[in-house]
Parts: structure tokens; sequence; C-alpha cells
């Protein structure tokens, strides 16, 4: 394309707008490749004042400054610009919301004359996109008071807040929602719906889901096979393999994660190894990090440590600090301080800043009863700056979530929560539980 | 900040605005808006305040209603302010009706009626039977009704040889002759502590046949305290006098095990010699397994007294368990609890947790950063590797 | 009691008061109130064991009284597990069940004589924070008594007067009171009712009942005339409640003086008494006069309780009013006649228990009437009265009296399979009947069943083992030591072997038992050794492969660098999904933004 618009601009052919928008999405694309051709359009374009004029040739200008980066640009385009559309203003929020940048692009979605379901999902899937889950569910709740009818891609970054936030109450209602709204077929509707509820853990609502659509695509078998594995219904799991299987599909990378997964959890060792062999022989996929992984883990699982380190010896890529904190994990109940020590040789190299591998090595060593080598991991964790990340818990109630810290006194009813707690804690006792606080206090919070 | 920028600011209100007919819809939010705004409601649209909070029972709602009262003309109107001592007594604060009570200058029987029984349906009877004796203090002759609403206090306050002498001074002191409501009401002070056998024999020593109403109110109590037999039989004298109270399709009362109280027979319970003193051993087994305290019959039961060690220890407590704690006094009994962590759980707090669903009949559960546990009747979807 | 309602109240406002150091009373309360706009929580559990001021009647409002009606529902169904579960579980709720549904629950508990329930969950209540009212109170009281404990139920009770923020009931009294005399403690409910006295409580004919037929029992004559005289005092001059009449009769019959007695039975019942009678106030003078050879003139009095009786209006018979007749039927050997009696309380709508069938069966057994005990057993299965093990005693004794051990064996057999719980006594009985009859294979049987559950003694082993040896059964007493060295091995006691070394030595087959012991031994450390051994070996292996692998080059060695995936954690492969969902989104949310972008730019 970028030649031919060399051969037309030889030939004195005048490029007209369309051609514009069109070698500038095609540069948008292209962000590492074409940063300096996007510039020079851009220069051309500018020279042609088509990029004022033209709101169409405008937006793209700025749509293509966002996809490379470089907001300050599309900025002054957009400041540049004499008209600006709706698509203009969408286009930036969205420009703002891709590099990260909340507030402007907030300022921005204020300062529009007009807002559309557009604009509004683009700000709440930039939320989402960027991990500030509640914020987005904050800005669905204020288009609903606005009155503005979510579209399906709106429901689909919705959904995928509450699926991170494991918000059930809000997903139920999400649910009814779009039951009663016409994109209530919509496959990808639908998967985010059955991966909202194996997020939550409410898994018999994610097969309801599922059992119910009438198209299924193969993110939808994944969805659920994955589903029911981490949620520890393992043959279920296997049995909606078999059955995707012989409704034809063909299954990918992720279908063997989650049935990989599903006979990790429940320890199916053999069964494991079979699926492992068939990915590889059956359908020609290779196996990725992720797959060793799991296998790693069902041996880890099973205490045959040897075993996991041999595929770790025989996988073409370096094992990660998850695949060797499986096999730690499993030195802690093999009592193996030794591995344990060397294994986390590597981990520290890997990732010198993550802290729950150095917690469970101290953990190793306290349970063989080593003091000294706890103490001295933790002093080793002090001297690196490693901190404990604070283990956050959250429950969502009437739709509010409720986020915890560990001896968390500021919420409202922490004086109950506390009474509770006593009281539970004395019925525990009376049950016959006895606090560890040996091996794993400090581990979370 | 950015929602604020937001908030369209609504228009004004409109001119006028029927408040009356708002509160007839039972809309007080939207009257208190209005009111906010300026628009002022009058006696009867403040009557209907009381009233509408009253039943909802939200005293947030019932401090603002109030607050306009005191910034209306009708501020000083008798009736109204009685009407907002009810309001709060049935809000359940009783603080705010004394307050109010305390500011009525030419205070009527209905003040200090209502404020008595205010004190008596929120469980400070006692309260109720002070300013009783305050008000005959001031030289207030107490009337028929107010004899009920001390026989309420006297109820809420365990007081049942002061409600009797009440009763008593009722024709002595005031020569007012009882009336089948006081005989009620000290059926009622009876009942409602759960002297039951004494309410019973009460009724028998009646100077008249008891009615149905009388057999109603000690079923009541009766079902109030739990005695099932005692329920059946008034409930049967009841429905013997009036038939229109029969209930259909009642379940019919299992047999109990054993009439002790009746049965006559001197010594002849001798099951205890032939009955294996210690467990058998499978039920060791099973408690050993349950490890629920099992009734030793020679040693009492000792009550877990949490010991500062251990309340220090819940200081500690890890996220997880607040939210759990939290999610079990915001929920109904049995439902299945969803906790979201952002590491993993530890296996202190997955053995407790473990243990907690069986304890608190819940299934709870928690997704952690790394997998989800479902937990069960004290076990976990995990097998105890996670 | 009080002259005035001022000193009532001041003696009430100090029983609470005494709580905590002169608290403002209506912060007392309120800590207890729950807010309706906050979740419920057990109030502050900082010592389970101090008193806390019970809610009253209007907290049972809302949501807290639909769990109570829900509960009610439960008790009437007679699943009184998920009654007590479901309490429980709702004190981890938001709505705690009140003092009311707990008592309720406990009553129907005590109502089935399930008393560990009841202070299961008794206890746990308490240790929530739910604080007890006086039907608490009394209910465990009267559970402690049942069960026959006396010193505990006392124990309550004085911490009931120390602590608790109310007075005990006329009730409570009574409860207390006749559970000392059926208990035989006649002193201490003496001294009890001076104790109620002294706290204002009115002389109640009831209690006073309790002891005089206490001292009736206890043939003194002088202790019932002393009661009835003090009663009589404190009530003004006359008794008019018949419940102490009874008892009074019972004195003069035992001073010889009938004809006092009989004045008495006039002055009760006579035509123009003016007396008071329930159907207890007839059963002690049925009891009365049955047992002094009266029985002509119970007969007649029962005719009339007969008559009278009108339910629910007037309950002139109760099961003891029939009980009392059975007793005096067979007292004069009339088995018929207490059989046909006892059947026809079902027309006056009574219902016998488990203690008056195994009365009337006690008597038809010990009068050689197995056949007519044997249909009454059959009746309380039809009838829903379940039998308890000295129903079964009872019959299994009779049996063996009777020449019938196969029956004697089936009850046996009944008995433990509906989940009675049999002594060891029992089980001894049993076996030794069914040996001395020679069914020696038999009593096997029962010995291998019981074997697992119940923990016998040395006797009991030997007993079998002895019958065994007698019949030349030595292999079976081997196998029966195989199974205790196997299963509880610390039964086999020194004694034991040395009984059976001996036994076997008569053999010469003592080196057996030698051997046995020592295969076992041997088995188990084996076995011991050989966990212990694989243990060691799967390590020892598990160690080897590491090392061998720590060392090779290959495991971390020259590879290509790892994929684009640091994050994509293994085990969260869920991750994988999540990411593509949100990349459809994204692909999704551009066609949508470029769509409407080439739509609205070809109308501009």
């Amino acid at each position: 394309a970028v030649s031919e618009f060399t051969r037309m601009r030889i030939s004195g052919v005048e490029p007209n707008h369309v051609t514009f928008v069109t070698l500038l999405s095609g540069c948008a694309h292209f962000p590492a490749e074409a940063m300096s051709l996007g510039s020079a359009l851009h220069g051309y374009a500018r020279k042609l004042g088509l990029d004022t004029r033209n709101v169409k040739v405008g937006t793209a200008v700025i749509d293509m400054y966002a996809k490379f980066g470089l907001m300050g640009f599309a900025k002054l385009s957009f400041d540049c610009m004499g008209v600006k559309n709706k698509v203009t203003w969408n286009t930036m929020v969205d420009g703002y919301m891709r590099n990260g940048d909340f507030k402007n692009a907030v300022k921005v979605f204020d300062e529009m004359p007009e807002r559309d379901v557009v604009s509004w999902t683009a700000l709440i899937g930039g939320f989402v996109k960027n991990g500030i889950f509640e914020e987005g569910l904050m800005w669905f709740r204020e288009m609903q008071l606005h009155g503005v009818e979510p579209d399906y891609v709106t429901m689909i970054s919705v959904l995928s807040a509450c699926a991170n936030l494991g918000t059930l109450g809000i997903s139920l209602w999400l649910h009814r929602f779009i039951f009663g709204s016409r994109f209530k077929d919509n496959v990808r509707v639908n998967n985010s719906l059955i991966d909202v509820y194996c997020r939550c853990g409410c898994i018999e609502l994610a097969c309801q889901v599922f059992d119910r659509m009438k198209d299924r695509s193969l993110i939808s078998w994944n969805s659920i096979i994955v589903g029911l594995a981490v949620n520890g219904h393992a043959v279920d799991a296997l049995q909606y393999f078999d059955l995707m299987l012989n409704e034809g599909f063909q299954p990918d990378a992720v279908t063997f994660t989650g049935v990989l997964t599903a006979c990790s959890h429940a320890g199916l060792v053999e069964k494991g190894l079979k699926y492992f062999k068939e990915m590889k022989r059956v359908y020609r996929i290779t196996p990725r990090i992720e797959h060793y992984g799991c296998i790693v883990d069902l041996y880890s699982r099973a205490g045959r440590v040897e075993d996991a380190l041999g595929v770790i010896k025989n996988m073409p890529v370096k094992p990660n600090k998850v695949i060797l904190g499986s096999i730690l994990a499993a030195c802690r109940n093999l009592s193996d301080v030794r591995l344990a020590e060397w294994l986390m040789h590597y981990i520290y190299e890997l990732d010198p800043e993550g802290d729950s591998n150095h917690v469970l090595l101290s953990n190793i060593y306290a349970a063989v009863g080593s003091w000294r080598g706890a103490s001295t991991v933790r002093k080793k964790m002090k001297g690196l700056g490693i901190q404990k990340r604070p283990g956050i818990s959250s429950i969502e109630i009437d739709g509010v979530l409720n986020e915890f810290v560990a001896g968390d006194r500021s919420h409202i009813h922490a004086e109950q929560i506390y009474a509770m707690l006593e009281f539970l804690s004395g019925e525990l006792r009376a049950s016959g539980y006895v606090v560890d606080d040996v091996s794993e206090l400090y581990e979370c919070g | 900040e950015a929602q604020v920028v937001h908030n369209q600011v609504q228009s004004g209100p409109p001119p006028t605005v029927d408040l009356i007919s708002l509160c007839q819809e039972g809309k007080v939010k939207e009257v208190i808006q209005h009111m906010e705004q300026g628009i002022v409601a009058d006696a009867q649209c403040f009557e209907m305040l009381f009233e509408l909070c009253a039943n909802s029972k939200k005293l947030e709602d019932a401090k603002k209603v109030h607050d306009y009262l005191l910034r209306s003309k009708c501020r000083s109107d008798l009736g109204l302010s009685n009407k907002v001592i009810n309001m709060y007594s049935k809000c359940g604060s009783m603080t705010d009706a004394r307050r109010v009570f305390d500011h009525v200058r030419d205070r009527n029987m209905d003040s200090w009626h209502l404020m008595i029984n205010g004190y008596a349906l929120n469980g400070l009877g006692d309260e109720g039977l002070t300013l009783y004796d305050q008000m005959r203090e001031l030289g207030m002759k107490p009337n028929e009704e107010t004899f009920l609403y001390v026989f309420e206090a006297c109820a809420s306050a365990d007081a049942i040889d002061e409600a009797f002498m009440h009763f008593e001074s009722m024709k002595a002191e005031y020569g007012i002759a009882s009336q089948m409501e006081h005989y009620l009401g000290l059926l009622g002070v009876l009942g409602k502590c759960g002297h039951l056998a004494e309410a019973e024999e009460y009724i028998s020593k009646l100077p008249f046949e008891p009615t149905a109403a009388v057999w109603e109110a000690l079923m009541n109590y009766a079902r109030i305290h739990g005695d099932i037999d005692l329920e059946d039989r008034t409930e049967e004298l009841m429905v013997g006098l009036d038939p229109s109270k029969a209930v259909a399709n009642k379940i019919p009362t299992p047999p109990p095990k054993k009439q002790l109280a009746i049965n006559m027979l001197e010594g002849r319970n001798r099951v205890a010699e032939f009955r294996n003193p210690t467990l058998f051993k499978d039920d060791e087994k099973l408690r050993a397994a349950m490890k629920e305290q099992a009734y030793v019959p020679d040693t009492r039961y000792v009550l877990h007294d949490i010991d500062q060690e251990a309340k220090e220890q819940a200081l500690l407590y890890h996220s997880e368990r607040l939210a759990i704690a939290y999610g079990l006094i915001s929920t109904p009994a049995r439902t299945p609890l969803r906790i979201i962590k952002n590491l993993r759980v530890c296996g202190d707090c997955h053995n407790a947790i473990k243990i907690m669903s069986r304890i608190v009949g819940r299934e709870l559960i928690v997704r952690d950063n790394k997998r989800f546990h479902h937990f069960k009747d004290g076990k976990c979807s995990c097998g105890d590797y996670w | 009691s009080f002259a005035t309602p001022e000193e009532a109240a001041a003696e009430r406002r100090k029983r609470k008061r005494s709580l905590r150091l002169e608290p403002p009373l209506s912060s007392l309360r309120q800590q207890n109130q729950p807010r309706p706009t906050t979740p419920q929580s057990p109030s502050s559990v900082n010592n389970p064991n101090a008193p806390k001021i019970p809610e009253t009647v209007s907290a049972l409002s809302g949501n807290r009284l639909n769990l109570h009606n829900r509960i009610l529902k439960l008790i009437r169904e007679n699943d009184l597990d998920e009654a007590a579960l479901y309490t429980r579980h709702s004190v981890y709720s938001n709505c705690r069940p009140t003092i009311f549904t707990c008592n309720a629950v406990m009553a129907a508990l005590l109502r089935q004589s399930r008393y560990s329930d009841l202070l299961s969950l008794h206890r746990f209540i308490t240790q929530a924070g739910i604080g007890a009212n006086i039907v608490t109170h009394n209910l465990l009281l009267t559970a402690y008594m049942d069960c026959r404990k006396t010193d505990m139920a006392m124990e309550h009770y004085k911490q009931l007067i120390n602590n608790a923020p109310f007075s005990p009931s006329p009730t409570t009294y009574r409860i207390l009171v006749k559970g000392l005399v059926d208990n035989g403690k006649l002193d201490k409910a003496m001294e009890l009712r001076e104790e109620m006295l002294s706290k204002g409580l009115i002389a109640d004919p009831i209690v006073y009942s309790y002891l005089m037929s206490g001292h009736a029992k206890s043939l003194n004559s002088d202790g019932v005339f002393e009661l009835y005289e003090e009663l009589k005092e404190k009530l003004g001059g006359s008794v008019s409640d018949g419940v102490i009449y009874g008892s009074l009769m019972k004195g003069y019959f035992l001073k010889e003086m009938e004809k006092e007695a009989m004045d008495c039975y006039e002055e009760a019942v006579g035509e123009n008494s003016t007396i008071k009678m329930s159907a207890v106030a007839f059963n002690y003078i049925l009891d009365a006069l049955s047992k002094n050879g009266k029985f002509d003139e119970a007969l007649k009095l029962f005719d009339r309780m007969l008559n009278e009786h009108d339910p629910p209006k007037r309950l002139t018979v109760n099961l003891g009013s029939f009980n009392v007749m059975v007793d005096g039927y067979c007292a004069l050997g009339r088995f018929k006649d207490a059989i046909n009696v006892f059947n026809s309380m079902g027309e006056k709508r009574c219902r016998p228990d488990t203690l008056s069938y195994n009365n009337l069966i006690e008597q038809l057994c010990k009068n050689d009437l197995l056949g007519e005990a044997e249909e009454l057993y059959k009746d309380m299965g039809e009838k829903g009265v379940s039998p308890d093990e000295f129903t079964f005693v009872l019959l299994i004794n009779t049996c063996f009296k009777e020449s019938r051990p196969d029956d004697a064996a089936a009850y046996f057999k009944t008995m433990v399979e509906s989940k009675l719980r049999p002594n060891l006594g029992v089980y001894d009985r049993l076996v030794d009947g069914l040996v001395k009859v020679g069914k020696v294979d038999e009593a096997k049987s029962f010995f291998d069943l019981m074997m697992g559950k119940l923990r016998m003694n040395d006797d009991s082993y030997k007993f079998m083992m002895n019958a065994l040896f007698e019949i030349g059964k030595h292999d079976e007493v081997l196998k029966i030591v195989d199974r205790m060295l196997r299963e509880d091995p610390a039964d086999f006691s020194d004694e034991l072997q040395e009984f059976v070394r001996e036994a076997l030595r008569k053999e010469g087959r003592d080196e057996e038992l030698a051997k046995l012991m020592d295969d076992i031994e041997r088995e188990k450390k084996e076995a011991a050794d050989r966990e212990a051994e694989a243990a060691e070996k799967a390590k020892a292996s598990a160690r080897a492969a590491v090392s061998s692998l720590i060392n090779s080059p290959k495991l971390f060695g020259i590879k290509e660098p790892e994929e684009q995936s640091t994050t994509a954690e293994a085990a969260r492969t869920n991750d994988d999904n999540k990411q593509a969902v949100p990349e459809q989104e994204v692909s999704a949310r551009e066609t949508a933004v470029e769509a409407s972008s080439t739509g609205e730019g070809a109308e501009s």
C-alpha cells in the first residue's frame, strides 16, 4: 500500500481523504514499523489541510498517534481540528485509555458535547482493561443512571470487570439484563457470562448458560472446560471435553490447558499424561509453558518430584517461576530442604521481587524445624527489600464490594465482625481446630 | 470528582407539588426531597409522614421529617408532637422520643401513654415504670388506659410482682373497675415473661369464664416460648369457644418421649442400669471424627472463655476470615459466601475455613490467586493440595 | 412479698445492677437491642459465663419472628436435628435467633429426652452471647433433674440466684423440689422450700405436695402433717388446692388413722367440697386409696374421674391415673384388668410412655405372663412408643426363664439394631443364657457382633473362650486372640493371656499361642518396616534422581528464552481464557469505533 501511495504521488495524483484514512489506519496497525511513515503522512495531510478540515482524516491521525502511544501529538492534532464529531471525541477517550491516562480520558469524556454508547463503552472498557474494575463498574452504573442503553461490547467489558472482582450479585443482575436484551444470544456475551460465573465459583450457573446457548464457539467450550477445571470439577471438565470432540470441535492450546488443569486438580496423573501426549501427537499442538506447568504440577502433587524435574529437563523452554513454585510446594510436602534451597536460587534469578516463594521456603524450613533457616530467609527478604504483598480479600454483599486486609478495623461493622470471629474461633476450637501458627502464620494476610 | 462534574443539576422543582398525594403513595423520600427544596408541608402532611416513618422504622427519615416540623409553623402542635414521640419509639430511638417529650410543655395523657408504651415496646420497661412514677408524682391521675401501658412496661421489665400491685392499686386507689383488657394485660405480663404455668393458673382464677381471647393470648405466649403442648391445648380451648379460629391442616404434634411429670411411677426408670454408661466403640470413633463436645454426664461442660491471647490473635486474623465474618453477619443462614483473595490462602486459614464451613452450615467459596476452593461440610474441593 | 411496687422495683433493679457497677439502665438494655439497620452479631463475647440481660418479647418481630415460626414448624414435624442445626446456623447470619427460638428447640429436645443435644445447644447459645431467660433456666434445670444430676441442678440454681438479672419463677422451685424429692434428697428439698419462702414467694401448694409425698414415701407422717399445717397457715387458714390431699391421706394411713384419712377424702372430693381438684390431685388420692387397701374406693373415684374428664375444658385423668390403676390391679393379681385399663387410656386421649409400658411389662413378666408382655411390646411399636434397654432386658430375661433362648437372642439383636446401647452386663447375661442351653455358636455370633462395639472386660472374654474350649473349638479361641491383637491389643491382658495359654497347654497346644503372638508381632513390625522402607526408598530415589538432574546442564541450560509468557501462570490457566475475552473485546470495540467512524465520515 505504501509503495502504491508513493507511485500515486509521483504520478501527480492528488490523494484525497479516503486515501489518507486508509493509509493512516494502516500505519496505526503497525506502530513499530510505521512510526516515521505515519508522521510523514500526517505532515503531508497537514500541507493539504486535510487533517484539520476533514474530520475523518483528523480522527484517523489521532487514532494513529494514540496507537503509537504519542498522546501529546494526538492532543495537538485534536486541538487543531476545526470540525470534530462524536467519533473524534471517542477516539480521544479511547486513546487516553489505551495509554492508561484515566484522568485525561475522563476529562475529555466530560468535555464531550454528546456521549453515545460508544463513548461510555470506551470509558468503561478502558478502566476494565487497565485493571481498575471497580471504577469500570461505577461508570457503568453512571451510564445506567443516564439512561444510555449498553450494547454487547459494553456488556463484555462490564462482565469482565465482574469476573475479576468476583461479584456474583452484579453478575446476576447483568445476566437478567442480558436475558431481556436483543443480544441475549450473542456468543461472545454468553462466553463472558460463562467466564464470569466460573470466576465467581458458581459453576452450576455457568453450565446453565452454556447448555442454553444456541451457538457455541471454541471459546465457549474452552471457557466451560477451564471453568470446571479450576473449580475442581475435574470429571465434568473431561466430560465436556469429550462432548466437544463429539460435536466436531478441534481443541486448541487453551482447551488442553483446561483439560490438564482438571487432571492436575483431581490428581489424575496417568490421564493427564495421556492427554498431554494426545495433544502433541493427534492435535499437533506444540505445548506451551503453561502445559508443561500443568504436567509439572501434576507430578509435584503426586510427590513425584523426579518426574517433574524430568519434564523441566526435557522441555524446550526455560521454566518460569510458577513451575518452579510448583516443585517448591512439593518440597514442602516432602520436607526436602536441599532441593528447595537449590530451587530458590533459580527462582530468585527469575523473579527477584517475588515474595510468595520466599515465604514458602521459610515455611519449609519451619516445617522441618529449622528455625535458623526460616529466620535467614526472613532476613534475606528484609535485606532485599522484599515486602510481603498485603493479602486482600473481598466479598460482595448486596452489590457492594467489601475489601479487607489482615487486622483491618476500618470497616463500619468492624466490631460485629470481630465479635463474630472471636465467637467462631471459640467454636472452631470446640470442634478440634488447632491454630497452626508454626508453619504459615505469615504466609499471606 | 469526575462524578460531581457529571451530575447534572436538576432543574428546579415544579412550582406546586401535591405532597399529600405523594404521602398517600408512601413516597417519603420524594416528599423529603421536595421539602429540601423549600416546599412547606402542612399539619395533615406531617401527620401522614410521621405515620409512614413509624411504619418503615427508618430513623434517618424520621429525624429529617421531625427537623422540618421544628422549622414549620405547626411545631408547637401537641397532637403532632405526640405523633413524633410515637414515630421515634416505633423507630427504636427512645432517646429522641424522650427529648421531644421533655420539650412538650402542655403534655396530655396521650403523651405519657405514648412514652410509657414506647419504653415498653423497646424493652425499656424500667424506664417506663419510672416515668409512670413521675407522672403520679406530678399529680396526674392514671386512667383505664394508663394501666394497659403500665402492664406493658411491667412485661418488658420482668416486673411481675409490681404488675399485680399496680392492678390492685387500680381499684383501690383510683377506683377503676378492672375490665377484660386489664386481665389480659396482667396475663400478658406473665406470658411475656415466660411464666406460662403461672399464667395458666392465673386464668383458672379469673373471676369470669375465660373467653376465646384469653386462650388465644395464652396460646400465643406458648408459641413464643415454645411450649407446644400448652399451645395445642389452648388452641383447642380457643377453637372450642370460637370455631372460626380453627387452623386448617395443622401438623399434628409429635408424641413426647417421656411424661415424667405426670406418670406417678416411682423409681421405675431403671434404664440406666442396662444402658452403657460409656460410649459404644463406633460412637467413640464418630465423636472423635466430629470432635464435637460430647455430653459427659459427670462433668460440667466448661464454657470457652476467650482469653487475651486469643483476642490478640484475632487482631492478626487474615483478611479472608474477616471477609467471611462480614459475609456471615450480612446474609441469611446457609447462603453460600464467595470470597476473592489476591494471594494464596494459607494453610492455617485453609484448615480453619474447612471446619468453619461445617459449623456455620454454609458453602464457602474462596478464589485465591491460584485456584478455587469450595469448602463444604468440612471438606475442600482442592483435596488439601493448594 | 413486697409491700409496695417501689420496693419490688428496687429489688428487681438491684438484680440487674449487680451485673455491672451501676450502669445507666437504658444502656444495659440497649446493648442487647438489635439495631435494625446494622447486621446483628454476637454482642461482645468477653466472658461467656457472665450473665446477660435477655431480650424481651418485642425482639421477636420481622425476620426473627419468621425464623421462629420456621423453627416451630420443624419442631412440629419432629425434625429436631434440623431445628437445632438451623438455629445454630442462624447465629452465623444476619438474623440471629432470639432466646425464644432457642428455648423452643430446647423444650422440644427435652420433650424427646434428648438431653445431650439440649445441653449442647445450651452451651452453644451461651457461648454465642444469647442471654438466657427464666424459661431457659427452667428447661435446663428440668433436664438436669431428669438425668438425676441434682447437684448440677442445684449448682445451676445457685448461679441463677447469684447472677441472673431476674428472679426464679414459682415453676423453678417446683422443678427443683420435685427433682430433689424424686431423687431422694428430701432434706435439700426442705431447705429449698425455706429459701423460697424467704425470697418472698408465696407458699405454693404444688411445691408442698411434692414435699409431703416425699415425707409420705419415707414413712414420716409427722413431716406430712407439719408441712400441711405450715401451708395452711401461710395460705390464711385453708388450702383450696386438692393436690396435697393424697399425701395427707397417706400420712393418716401411716398412723393407721383410717377414719381421719377418709374424712380427708370426703373433704376433698365429697359432694359439697370446694377444693379444686386437678388430675394430679386426683391421682395422689387415687394412689393413697389403692395402696392402703381401699381399691374399691379407688375404682369408684377413678370412674368418677373418667366421667368428669372432658378435655380440653376439664382434665381429670391423665397417664398417671392409669398407671396408678394398673399398679393397683397388678397388686391384686388382676392382670387382665390391668391390661384392659392400660389399653383403655386411648379413649381418654391419654398416651402411655415407655415408662408406663415398662412398668406393666415388668409386672407381667414377673408373673409369668410373657405372652401378654409380648403383646404389649408389639403394641409399643404400633403406637410409636420406642422401647428402651430396660424393655428388652425384661423380655430377654423372661424368654430365658421360659426356655426360649432363640427369642431372647432375637430381642437382643433388635435392641442393638435399633441403636440402643445395652451395656456389658446385658450382653453377659445373654451369652451366659445361650451357653447354658448349649448354644455356644449362637453366643459366639453375639460375641463377634459386640466385640467391635462394646469395650469388654477380661471376664467377658474368658467366658466366651471358656465356652469354646469346652466344646473343643480351640482354633476359634486362637482366632479371637488374633482379632484382639490386631484390633485392640490392649484388651489382651496378661491375665487373659495366661488363661488362654493354660487352656491350650491342656491340649498341648500352648506353643500355638506363642507362635500366634510372635507372628502378629512380626507381621506388624514387618508392615511398619515395609512402609518405612518404602518411604525411605522413594525419598532416596527421588533425591538421587533430583541430584542427578540438578547437575544436568539440560535442566536450565541453553534453551530458547522463555516465551512471551512470563506472566502466564501455568496453574492459573483461566487467565488465558480471560485474556481471550478482552482480546475479542478490543477488536469488537475497534470495529465498532471504526464502523461508526466510516459511517459518520460518509455523512460528513
